[in-house]
Formats: C-alpha cells, structure tokens, sequence
C-alpha cells in the first residue's frame, strides 16, 4: 500500500514540479503587474479627481462583482472576438491579463484605504511647508502609507496563488492542470493525487498567510480592508 | 441597428431564457444552502476554536488554515472524487449535492474567522461588567456577547455571502448545470461568446448590485449611528 503511494509519488512528482514552476511564475508576474497597475489606479483615485475617480470606482465594481471564472472566459473567448488585432491573444496571454486585472482591482482598494488612513494633519503640515501635492504624496504620504499596504497586500497574494488554478479551466499547465493530466494515468489514485496537490499549494500559500498575521500584529492599527 | 445585433444579438438570448432561469436557479439554491450550513458549521468551528482545550482547538484551526491555505477548485476536486470514494453513499448523489459539501465546508472555514472576530470585539470590560451584576455565563453570552456580536458580524458575513455566490460558478467545472454552465451551453452550440458571457457578466453584476444594496442596509438600519461612528 505504502509502496504503491510512494512509487505514484515519484511517478509523478517531475510533472507536478513543472506545473508547481508555472504556478509559481504566473503568479508571481501577475502579482507585480497588478500591483503596479492596481497602484496608479489606488493613488489616482485618492485625490478624488471627478470624473476618473467614478470612472475607476466602476471598473473595480466590474471587477469585483463578477467571478474571476467570468471574467477568465471574458478575456479568453469575447475579446478575441471583438475583431482589434491586439487582442488576439493566445490562452497564456489571456490568463496573465485577466489575473492581473483582476489583482489591480484588489490592490487600487488598499491603496487608496492607506492613502485615506494618513491623518489630515500630515497633509497641512506639508503643504504649510510649501510643497506642492505631488511632491506631499510622494515624499510624505506614500512612504507612510506604503507600511500600511504590506499585510492587506500580502493577503491579496494568497489569493492570486490559489486563483491560479482556475486558469487550468482554459489549459494553463499550472499545478491542478498537471494533476488533471495525471489522474489519466493514475485515475485510481484521484483522491491522493488531489491531496498531494493540495499540498504543494498549503507549502507555498501558508508561509504567505503566516507572514499575513505577523505584518498586521507588526503594522497594527490599520484600517481593515476586506479581500474578496 | 444591425451592428448591435452583430455584436450583440438579444433574441439569441431570449432563445436561452428558460435555460438561463434553470442555471441561475441552480446557482442560488447552491449559495442559499451552502451559506446556511456553512453560517451553522462556522459558528460550531468558531467555539471550538475559542475553546481552551488543546484537543479541541487545535484540529479546528488546522482545518481553518488549511482551507484558507489551497485553492476551492481543488477542494472542490477533493471532494467530487474523494467523498463517494471514502463514504460509499455519496456514490450516488447528484453533482449539485457534491458541490454544495465542497462549498459548504470552505466556507465554514471563513465564517468561523468572522463569526470568532464578532465575539472578539465584544469588550472585555462588557463581560467584566455582567459578571459584577452576578449574571451567569449563559446570561452574559444571551444578553451582552451575542447581540453585539451580531451586530458585528453581519458585515462581514454579507461580505463573505457575496464571494460565496461567486464562488459558486465553480460548479461549472464538476459538470453543475449553474448560471455560467447555460452561457457555456449557450457559446458552444451557437459559438456566439459575446452573448453568452456579457449576459452572464450581467446576471452575476444584478446578483453584486443586490448584495450591496443589502449591506447598505444592514449598515444604516441593524446597527445604527453608534455603532456607525468607529468607522
């Protein structure tokens, strides 16, 4: 019984890693373009300019009131569809934009939530000192507010790890997709092979989550932001 | 007019009313019974979690983190092919069923988290305070922790509610006949993406749209301008 597990094991392991790296990558590039995205936008809708600020504020609530499922299969299938040549995109293409859109929307709301929770007084103190407002955000609002981001930030990257395996639905060869392929082989060992990949993905998002709930304790007093 | 038919042809829509009414059923008794269980199941966690025995609590939130730790999807496939293989009964229950365990157990998980939050922010001095008045523990938790925990809660609940709802296009992927199953039905028998997946774009935005004016109300008329000011 032992035996059999184990050679299942590393029968498979070499695919499962392939699928982990994929995983791991797309994450990762998903997480930084969304953040920079997700940044201008959060910074861009503080200031409360008029009409871009209700502009954004309906694309977040695009964003977050449909399923990331929905929106995956948006850009994979109806954007192709609408003729502009630049949208012709292959299935990888698809799944990196509609997981860093997706992100963006997540990260514009804690960004703005931190530039919101620095106190009026260090604006006023600032501009008495004669600066203009770019230079106040950059120089004096930002820094403060970028500690404020980490564990809201942190959480959100938990959430994009375990996001990437609905991207196996349009055939990333991500982690669950690697399983998919060896379930065929092994159909059954269904249940350990699930269990294994369940695992692969705790290893990687459980230090994120750890390291989560020591910013908040590190960081205190910030202004809850819920995810999701 | 024709190139909104071009882009977007309604009446191939109104084809697929009846199969989009079916999905969208399927969808909301997905998310009502899942958020039931899960509300009754979270809150049996959330105790057991506040409990001081380490038998106790610990199992509890090894289960928490692990759920919080892999992605649904896979819970979901654990529990499509791993339940009617560990309990033989199951063998025979519908998709749906197997669905709503999988959703029902996930989200158990985060309600706990929040229904142990609402219990967390009743002050320490409000239990002191009904201890001097020599209340008892269960007239404490009746009259003191448990309304303002409520009161607490319910945002976040709501919050957690709408996800679910979200969550619950999952389904699709274990062959659940849900709301995005009938734009999938639609895009392969027709190929016309456009009107199956900005329909149900659409659907799941009114969904959203609700949810927020739900909460909104929650705010304003549950917990009042007191319990507004904090925030």
């Amino acid at each position: 019984m032992l035996q059999h597990y184990l050679s299942v094991t590393i029968a498979i392991l070499p695919f499962l890693w392939s699928g982990f790296v994929q995983t791991f990558w797309i994450s990762l590039v998903a997480i930084v373009a969304g953040s920079v995205l997700g940044f201008v936008i959060g910074i861009v809708r503080s200031q409360r300019v008029p009409v871009l600020h209700q502009l954004f504020g309906l694309y977040i609530h695009l964003l977050r009131g449909t399923p990331f499922l929905v929106q995956l299969y948006v850009f994979y299938f109806v954007l192709p569809n609408t003729g502009i040549a630049a949208l012709q995109w292959s299935s990888d293409m698809a799944a990196f934009v509609s997981l860093s859109v997706y992100t963006s929307s997540y990260v514009a709301e804690i960004v703005m939530a931190a530039i919101d929770g620095i106190p009026a007084g260090q604006w006023e103190a600032a501009e008495s000192l004669g600066l203009k407002r770019i230079p106040v955000l950059g120089l004096v609002i930002l820094p403060q507010a970028l500690k404020l981001t980490v564990p809201p930030m942190s959480g959100v990257y938990v959430n994009i790890i375990k996001n990437t395996a609905i991207l196996s639905v349009i055939g990333i060869s991500e982690l669950t997709r690697q399983g998919e392929i060896t379930i065929m082989r092994y159909p059954r060992d269904v249940l350990f092979v699930y269990g294994l990949i369940a695992a692969i993905y705790f290893v990687y998002c459980y230090p994120v989550l750890r390291f989560t709930r020591w910013a908040e304790r590190k960081v205190g007093g910030t202004r809850h932001v819920d995810l999701d | 007019m024709t190139w909104i038919l071009d882009f977007y042809n309604y009446r191939i829509v109104e084809q697929y009313l009846g199969r989009f009414a079916e999905g969208l059923e399927n969808t909301l008794i997905a998310a009502a019974v899942s958020l039931v269980v899960a509300v009754i199941l979270g809150t049996l966690l959330a105790f057991g979690r506040m409990s001081s025995r380490a038998m106790l609590w610990r199992p509890v939130a090894a289960y928490v983190e692990f759920v919080r730790a892999t992605p649904l999807l896979v819970q979901i496939y654990l529990i499509y092919y791993g339940l009617p293989f560990l309990v033989p009964v199951t063998r025979r229950w519908s998709e749906l069923a197997l669905g709503i365990i999988a959703l029902s157990l996930h989200n158990a998980a985060y309600m706990s988290e929040i229904v142990r939050a609402g219990v967390a922010s009743v002050s320490r001095g409000q239990i002191e305070g009904g201890k001097a008045v020599g209340m008892s523990y269960l007239q404490r938790l009746r009259y003191i922790v448990l309304p303002q925990a409520f009161a607490n809660t319910l945002p976040p609940l709501l919050g957690q509610t709408a996800v679910l709802i979200k969550d619950t296009s999952l389904l699709s992927i274990i062959a659940v006949f849900d709301f995005l199953s009938a734009g999938l039905l639609l895009n392969s028998e027709r190929v016309r993406p456009n009107e199956s997946f900005l329909t149900i774009a659409a659907g799941y935005l009114a969904i959203y749209a609700v949810m927020l004016g739900l909460s909104w109300l929650v705010r304003r008329r549950l917990a009042g301008p007191a319990w507004n000011a904090g925030r």
